[in-house]
Parts: structure tokens; C-alpha cells; sequence
């Protein structure tokens, strides 16, 4: 026999074991479902590391005829204490076959096979005494043994849970599967560590695992979400024209395809941070990345993760960035100014900083006769702050998302903005970004000091 | 200490860039291979690029870009060679009437070679900015541009390539110092042979009244590395006194004639000048190119998009939590058939209570004021032999209380079918209730919970109240 801990995850119909194993093993494609009996056999969900396996969680098939299995037992157990697990294994096998107790037979096999109890029961709901059946027959099969209350709703039961569980278990804790975070997760496998001495080591192996394989999340989290922010901000759309000059339509066509091109990095980035926390399955409701709203100076620029007005402007200051935005608009985009101020669209502090300048169309290779247009890099001053208040919104809500939870993700439109203009955060980013701009010459410092100011924000939303 | 730092060709990189263009591998995979190697880094990266390159079904580009590259080094080179010993030949040309000009060849054999090889230092510390501005200086940057217009250049994508502009320098700046090679190996080659062939005189003419001593002394400096080992090629003041030439005249002044025979001694300070500036020194910059291109393809393979993450991968363990077993899913119907009234009947021959207690039961017969016969807990911690005999006793219309978030259970079912095989018992209403903070109401919800399962048993003399 394996001598890896083994626990099984048991308890009544419906109380949440699927969402407990889901969450623990990060698995979002467990079937989960409040019709009882979804949960048709058990599963086991192993701890594997480089093909070794640290300890396995079962999930099983609620208990469906309880008071028969106990009657049964009851009937057949005139024994000692040390032999009642005997004639739980009896019962086991005599069964096997049995359709009318299949699901006892799933559940109680991983037990006698010398796995943990985990009993789970929803203490948001009150006591029962019928509970007591099924705790008796766990304490025939002799395991260690835990409780866990799952708070599935709203009401709180749990001191009453609590008095009786105790009476049979040796530890009761709460573990909320659908609110649970790393550390969370990472105290419950503590306690399991307690429930025998011979499984000490391996659990603790197992925090130091997960506790490795969380802060490789994060890290390659930081670094999906750097790469995008490099590629979108240094991307240059390039187009051929047929005549000396742009039409308005090649003009329309190149925007179009260019917003195509950050639109689809950006779902790009999004599918890989998902890949990363094991939640490509999920389905999100989502505002679409509107760029035509970007430079306005409006609440919509703070809505969608951007920076205010009033906060780009202390942020561009803060760093002497105020220079080079005019250096860049005098450069390459005075007819945009211009445009800006003989339209009225924004004021003329806005203009100053290049918030309209979204688009810079230039024409190329005249001379040699191959013409072609250009877009990009996007020169706004804002930009930069909606992509990056976008993603980490994004990664940051994906990260903490249990994998027990099902439904959609709701990234709906929130203000996004007090973590990135802190103190040194934004005078950094404000710095960073005007460099991330020039993905040829960028060095790896600037990468580098980039990634550790993310990674600081991003640790900071979780 | 292990060196896990392999030395990764030009082609091994192509062939790496390529590769993880169309294949990464999964980290279970990398980690699975890494774990198999004793080498680690960039080694294990080489190996496990030769054991995945098989998957790159297309031509591969280095191939295409080596064959470019080959072809384009070996014709400048050669025809810089030949260009090296005409040049050569041209300047060592001599009629009879006129001798050579050691400042001439002088600047071609040690001048030019020192200039460029100046232009090549000045361009590794200036960056790619200085770089691009030094290959203008060089007759290969105008050659290569020609070259491009050749079909076979057309063949390769440059802008699809994966490195960067500093390792286009290193590339470049290590041709530089070959094609220079061959150049003064050319010209090397051609003063031997001139040497050899013809009975040349060398003399040294200037515009500028440079003064014989003065002239020794720099000849003297350029002659350092080798007049200890090699004295006689080192030009004696008297041998530059006497081959000093002055362009006004037609013909050689007397003193040159007189020691005509002496004249023909420059040739081996030009051989030693141009075998030690031109030749050994240009091998030691190529070697200080070539390490620096390694250096360089180092940082560049590192940069490569996917090595950091494979690199990581092969130094993370694997942790897998999923299941092997697939999942046996069960059908889930989103909609009941079985509807729910929401009326109690006026009286009830039985009132039973599945899984509450007998002081709840009372509280909920006052609650709802329900007018039942007989009334009895069951469920729970009663036995099976408990819940038969009262089972025996129905009869009439049957009220089952049920708690609604709790799922009906195969033990309430088999309990429910029991009740309802009984002749007896004319009509069965179950009845699931909220909790009490609920006020006893069912949620909708754990409604639908108990409809879906009680559609399941098909009884006319069954109904569901929802209150």
C-alpha cells in the first residue's frame, strides 16, 4: 500500500465537498451542483510533484442511506472497538456489487484504504441529529478524522456545529471553499498535517509546494503582464498606401487594424493569466477595451482604469514627465494639437499632455518609392494606465478566484486607480512607461525595476 | 564546479529561435526531460533544442541564412584577397625610373589596418548608434547592399531574423576583421612575391619636411614588437638617409644610385609592419570579435522569447493536482414538470416530520395550524423497525414534512416509496420547510432541489406544497 496521506472528503449530500476538493487540488473543472448526487464516484485529486505524489484528496458521493449502512453495521458489530473497522470493510465488500449502497461503498473504500476524514457539513444551516448516523459510521471505520464547516449561506450556525462535531472529531475548522484564499488554504492543510503523526512531513512538503507554486503564479503573472504591457505600448502598425498620400479610408482601415492588434494582445495576455491560475474555463462579463474613450478627460478615463485628469497631471509633473510629452507633441503631433485646441474637445492642459494624441499616422519611404503608413507607439499619456489598471484588475480578480466558484467572472467597469497612484508607485510608473515605449533599447534594468514595481502592486490587490 | 554554459553556435541559435517559434513543450514535459539530463542551463537548453528540432517540418532558416552568409564571406573574401594582392602588386609597381614609396605602402600595409581597427574599438564602445555610423566608413557595408539585390539574398526574410541590432554589429565587426585579413594577407602575399620576382628600390618621399631622425624614430616605434628577435628589419638611419626621394629631378640623385643595393632592405620591415599590424594584429581583433559575438549570442539566446520560461521550467519541479480519473458527470435537468401548490388541506389523517424532533414538530403543527390525526418524527436517529410500524399505521392523507435544504436523500425516498406503496394511504403531500429564522419559508432554490427529485418517482397520489 502507498504510504502517501490520503484523505477523503466526505459528509451529506450537498454540503460542499466538490467545492472543498476543487478548491484545494485548483481544479475548476470539478462538477459542481446543488442537485444532489452529482458527485456519482469518487475521484481522487493527487498532490503530484515531478511525479510523486505528496498526499491525495478523494472526492466522494454524499451519503444517500446512512441509517441502513449503520443498521447493518449495528446488526453484524457486536465487537470490540478495534475491530469495528473489520466490519466496515465487511460491509464494503459485501456491497460492492450493490447498487442500493453504491455510493456508501465509493465513500467509505478511500477510508478503509487508510485516508483521512474529512467531514464536511454547511454551518449555515442548523444541527441535525441525523447528522450523528453518518458520524458514528465514520468513527467505526477507526481514520483520523477532521470537520470542516462550509459557511454556504448566510445564517451561522457554527457554534452549535461546532459542540456537536466535536464530540466525534478531533479538530473542527472553518473553510469557506468559494472565499478561500492561498493562506487559507495553506492553514487547512496545516491542521490536516496534525491528524496523524506520519503525515506531518509529507503535508509540510506539500505548504512548501504550494507555497513555491503560488509565488511562480505570481511571478509568471508579472511577467505576462509586462510582456503585453511592452508589446502594446511599443507596437508600431505598418500598412502599404497606394498613393502619395493617405486616403482617408487607408487612414480608417490602418486605426481599425491597429486597435484589432491591441485588442487582440490584450486577450492574448488575458487567455495566459488564466492558463496560469488554472482557470481557463472561465467565462467573464467584461466592458470591451474602448480606446476611443481613452484620452478624454471625463470620469468614463477613471472608469476604465485610467488615470484622472487631475491624477495624470500630478503623476506627469511628479516626474518631469511634463517635458517630454511636449517634446513629443511638438515632434510628431502639432496638427493633433492643433485639432485639439481649434475643436474645443478638451481643454488645453489636456492637449498639452497628449491625450488626444491617440493615433499618429506617418508616411514613410517616399523617396524610394515604397510607401507606407505607420501607427503607433501610442504616445497618449493615459494609455498606459488603462491597459495596465485593465490587467491587473483582471489578473488580480483571477488570481484570488476560487476554484470552487462557478458563474462568471464580473470585471464589469470599477474605479481602478488609488494602488497605482501611490506615493513612489506612480512617480515609477509615470518614469517606466515612457521608456517601455522603446521596446528595441530597452534594457533589462528597466524591465527588471518595471516587473518589481508591478509585482508590488499586484501583491498588494491580492 | 560543473560549467553548465554551453557555447551556442550561430546556427544553434537560428535553429533555437526557430523551434520555439512553433514549439515550447509543456512544463510537465521540460520538466520531465530536464530530470532525464545530467547537464543543466544552457546545456540542458542545446540538448533538448537537438531532441525537439525534428518538429520544425519546414526548411530551417539557418540553413538559408548560414548558406547566405557562407556564400557572401567566402566571394568578398576572395575577392578581397585578390583585391589585397593587386593592390599590392599596383603599389609595389616598379619601371626602373621611379622607386616605391615606403610611405605609400606604409599607410596601405600598417595605416589603413590601425585606422580600421580603431573604427572597430570605437564602434563597440559608442553602441549601435556609433556602430551604424562606423559601417559607412567600410567598403563591405555599400558591398552587402549590393549583395542584397542578388536573388538568393531575396530569399531570406532579414526583418523576420531574431537578433538584435548589437549582435548585427558583432556579426558584422567579425567579417570586418576577416575580409581585412584576407585583404592584407592580398597585399602580404604580393610583396613577398614582388619581392622574390623583382629587384624593387624603395625609397620614401614626403611633402612634408620630415626630418630623417625623426622619420627613424617612428619607424623604430612601429619596428618595437619584433627588433629584438629580428634586428636587420629594422631601418637603420642610414638606410633612410639614403633612400630619402625627392620627386623634383629627372632622375635618381647620385647618393640613391651609389647604394642602390642597399635600397631593396626596406622590404623587410614592410614584411614584418604588414605581417604584425596588417596580419597578427587583425587575428587578435578577430579573436576579441569573435569572443564578443559568443558573449553576446549568450545574452541573445537568453533574451530569445520562451528560454526564460523553459530555463524555469526545467529548474521548476512539476506540480500537478488534477484527477486521472475522468469525471462521471451527471445529467442535470434545469427544469421541473412537477409543479408545487402552495395550499395545505384542511385536515390530515398523519402528520410526519422526516429528520426533525418531536418538540420541533409540535412547534410547526402550531405554526401552520394543521389539523392532523396522528403525528410522528421520523427519520433520524429512529430505526428502520421504528419507521416501519408507523409506516404500517397510515392510512388516509399524509402530510411529510421535509427540511428543504437538505437534499432528499435515498433514505427519505426509499421511506417516501414505502409510504406511497401503501393502499391505504389515499393522497401524500410533502411539505419542505425553511428554517426557522426563515420563518419555515423554502427558498427557491432548495425548491426546485425537491421538485427535480420528486418528479423522479411518478405517483399520481403525490404533491408538493411550497409555502
Amino acid at each position: 500500500m502507498s504510504n502517501y496521506p490520503k484523505f477523503a472528503v466526505v459528509g451529506h449530500p450537498n454540503k460542499g465537498k466538490s467545492s472543498i476538493v476543487a478548491s484545494l487540488s485548483l481544479d475548476s473543472s470539478i462538477q459542481i451542483g446543488n442537485t444532489p448526487g452529482t458527485t456519482q464516484v469518487k475521484r481522487g485529486f493527487p498532490l503530484k510533484v515531478d511525479g510523486e505524489i505528496i498526499y491525495e484528496l478523494f472526492d466522494t458521493p454524499g451519503f444517500q442511506r446512512a441509517r441502513r449502512v449503520f443498521g447493518w453495521l449495528q446488526e453484524h458489530g457486536d465487537v470490540p472497538a478495534d475491530k469495528r473497522a473489520d466490519v466496515v470493510s465487511e460491509f464494503v465488500f459485501k456491497h460492492k456489487e450493490n447498487e442500493q449502497f453504491r455510493d456508501e461503498v465509493e465513500l467509505l473504500e478511500p477510508i478503509l484504504n487508510g485516508a483521512g476524514i474529512i467531514y464536511v457539513v454547511d454551518a449555515s444551516k442548523p444541527y441535525g441529529a441525523e447528522y450523528e448516523i453518518e458520524m458514528e459510521i465514520l468513527r467505526w471505520c477507526g481514520q483520523p478524522s477532521m470537520a470542516i464547516l462550509n459557511l454556504i449561506g448566510e445564517e451561522d450556525y457554527r457554534e452549535d456545529w461546532t459542540r456537536a462535531l466535536g464530540q466525534y472529531f478531533r479538530m473542527v475548522r472553518t473553510y469557506n471553499p468559494m472565499t478561500a484564499r492561498h493562506n487559507e488554504h495553506i492553514e487547512l492543510l496545516e491542521s490536516m498535517a496534525q491528524l496523524k503523526e506520519e503525515w506531518t512531513k509529507p503535508i509540510k512538503k506539500a505548504i512548501i509546494v504550494l507555497d513555491e507554486l503560488y509565488d511562480k503564479k505570481v511571478d509568471e503573472s508579472i511577467d505576462t503582464l509586462v510582456n503585453y504591457m511592452v508589446e502594446v505600448l511599443s507596437l508600431v502598425h505598418k500598412q502599404k498606401i497606394k498613393k502619395e498620400e493617405v486616403s482617408p479610408e487607408e487612414k480608417e482601415e490602418a486605426k481599425l487594424d491597429y486597435r484589432k492588434k491591441i485588442l487582440q494582445l490584450e486577450k492574448k495576455e488575458r487567455q495566459s493569466i488564466e492558463k496560469i491560475w488554472n482557470h481557463s474555463e472561465i467565462e467573464k462579463n467584461e466592458a470591451t477595451l474602448a480606446l476611443e474613450r481613452v484620452g478624454l478627460f471625463s470620469k468614463e478615463s477613471a472608469s476604465i482604469f485610467g488615470l484622472t485628469q487631475k491624477e495624470l497631471i500630478v503623476s506627469s509633473v511628479a516626474t518631469g514627465a511634463t517635458a517630454g510629452a511636449t517634446i513629443d507633441l511638438l515632434a510628431v503631433g502639432h496638427t493633433m494639437l492643433l485639432g485639439a485646441l481649434v475643436g474645443g474637445v478638451v481643454g488645453g492642459v489636456g492637449a498639452m499632455f497628449g491625450f488626444d494624441n491617440l493615433y499618429e499616422v506617418k508616411v514613410l519611404g517616399k523617396s524610394l518609392g515604397r510607401r507606407e503608413l505607420t501607427i503607433g507607439p501610442m504616445q497618449n499619456l493615459n494609455f498606459p494606465y488603462v491597459l495596465l489598471g485593465r490587467s491587473l484588475y483582471h489578473a488580480s480578480m483571477v488570481a484570488k478566484r476560487s476554484h470552487a466558484v462557478r458563474g462568471n467572472l464580473d470585471l464589469e467597469e470599477s474605479t481602478f486607480t488609488q494602488e497605482l497612484m501611490e506615493g513612489e508607485n506612480r512617480k515609477g510608473l509615470e518614469k517606466l512607461h515612457l521608456k517601455l515605449r522603446k521596446a528595441d533599447e530597452l534594457e533589462e534594468e528597466v524591465l527588471e525595476a518595471y516587473k518589481k514595481l508591478i509585482k508590488k502592486i499586484f501583491l498588494k490587490l491580492l | 564546479m560543473k560549467n553548465n554554459t554551453a557555447n551556442f553556435s550561430f546556427k544553434s541559435y537560428l535553429d533555437l529561435a526557430q523551434l520555439l517559434t512553433k514549439y515550447r513543450g509543456t512544463h510537465e514535459e521540460n520538466r520531465a526531460f530536464a530530470l532525464s539530463q545530467k547537464e543543466k542551463g544552457l546545456k540542458l537548453l542545446s540538448l533538448w533544442k537537438d531532441k525537439n528540432l525534428h518538429r520544425v517540418l519546414d526548411e530551417l532558416d539557418s540553413f538559408k541564412y548560414l548558406h547566405y552568409l557562407t556564400l557572401f564571406t567566402s566571394l568578398f573574401g576572395f575577392t578581397l584577397l585578390l583585391l589585397g594582392f593587386f593592390t599590392g602588386v599596383a603599389l609595389l609597381s616598379y619601371s626602373g625610373s621611379q622607386p616605391v614609396n615606403v610611405i605609400y605602402l606604409l599607410l596601405v600595409m600598417v595605416g589603413f589596418p590601425l585606422f580600421s581597427m580603431l573604427l572597430s574599438l570605437l564602434s563597440l564602445f559608442t553602441g549601435n548608434i556609433g556602430a551604424k555610423i562606423f559601417s559607412h566608413f567600410s567598403p563591405l557595408y555599400y558591398l552587402e547592399k549590393v549583395i542584397n539585390f542578388f536573388p538568393f539574398a531575396k530569399q531570406i526574410d532579414f526583418s523576420a531574423l531574431p537578433f538584435s541590432s548589437t549582435l548585427s554589429k558583432w556579426i558584422f565587426l567579425k567579417r570586418l576583421q576577416l575580409f581585412s585579413f584576407l585583404f592584407a594577407l592580398g597585399l602580404f602575399l604580393a610583396l613577398v612575391l614582388t619581392v622574390v620576382s623583382k629587384d624593387i628600390a624603395f625609397a620614401w618621399s614626403s611633402t612634408l619636411a620630415i626630418d630623417p631622425v625623426a622619420f627613424q624614430h617612428v619607424l623604430s616605434f612601429l619596428a618595437s614588437p619584433w627588433q629584438n628577435f629580428f634586428p636587420s628589419a629594422v631601418p637603420s638611419l642610414e638606410l633612410i638617409e639614403v633612400s630619402h626621394y625627392f620627386r623634383l629631378g629627372d632622375k635618381l640623385d647620385a647618393n640613391m644610385v651609389q647604394n642602390a643595393d642597399k635600397l631593396g632592405a626596406w622590404w623587410k620591415f614592410l614584411a614584418m609592419a604588414t605581417l604584425t599590424y596588417a596580419l597578427l594584429l587583425r587575428l587578435v581583433f578577430w579573436f576579441m570579435m569573435k569572443l564578443g559575438f559568443n558573449q553576446q549570442l549568450k545574452k541573445e539566446v537568453l533574451r530569445l522569447e520562451g528560454v526564460k520560461r523553459l530555463l524555469k521550467e526545467f529548474s521548476t519541479p512539476f506540480v500537478s493536482t488534477a484527477s486521472h480519473k475522468p469525471e462521471q458527470h451527471l445529467e442535470i435537468k434545469n427544469e421541473s414538470t412537477f409543479l408545487a401548490t402552495d395550499m395545505f388541506s384542511d385536515k390530515y389523517a398523519s402528520l410526519l416530520a422526516w429528520n426533525y424532533a418531536e418538540k420541533t414538530l409540535r412547534l410547526l403543527q402550531d405554526t401552520n395550524k394543521i389539523t392532523a390525526t396522528k403525528s410522528y418524527v421520523v427519520g433520524g436517529k429512529n430505526s428502520f423497525a421504528q419507521d416501519k410500524a408507523i409506516v404500517d399505521g397510515l392510512e388516509g392523507k399524509v402530510l411529510i414534512y421535509v427540511k428543504a435544504w437538505e437534499p432528499p436523500t435515498m433514505d427519505f425516498m426509499d421511506f417516501l416509496a414505502e409510504v406511497l406503496a401503501k393502499d391505504s394511504v389515499n393522497a401524500v403531500e410533502v411539505c419542505p420547510l425553511g428554517t426557522a429564522n426563515e420563518n419555515y419559508s423554502s427558498n427557491a432554490s432548495d425548491m426546485k432541489m425537491w421538485l427535480q427529485k420528486l418528479e423522479t418517482i411518478h405517483s399520481d397520489k403525490l404533491e408538493v406544497i411550497d409555502v
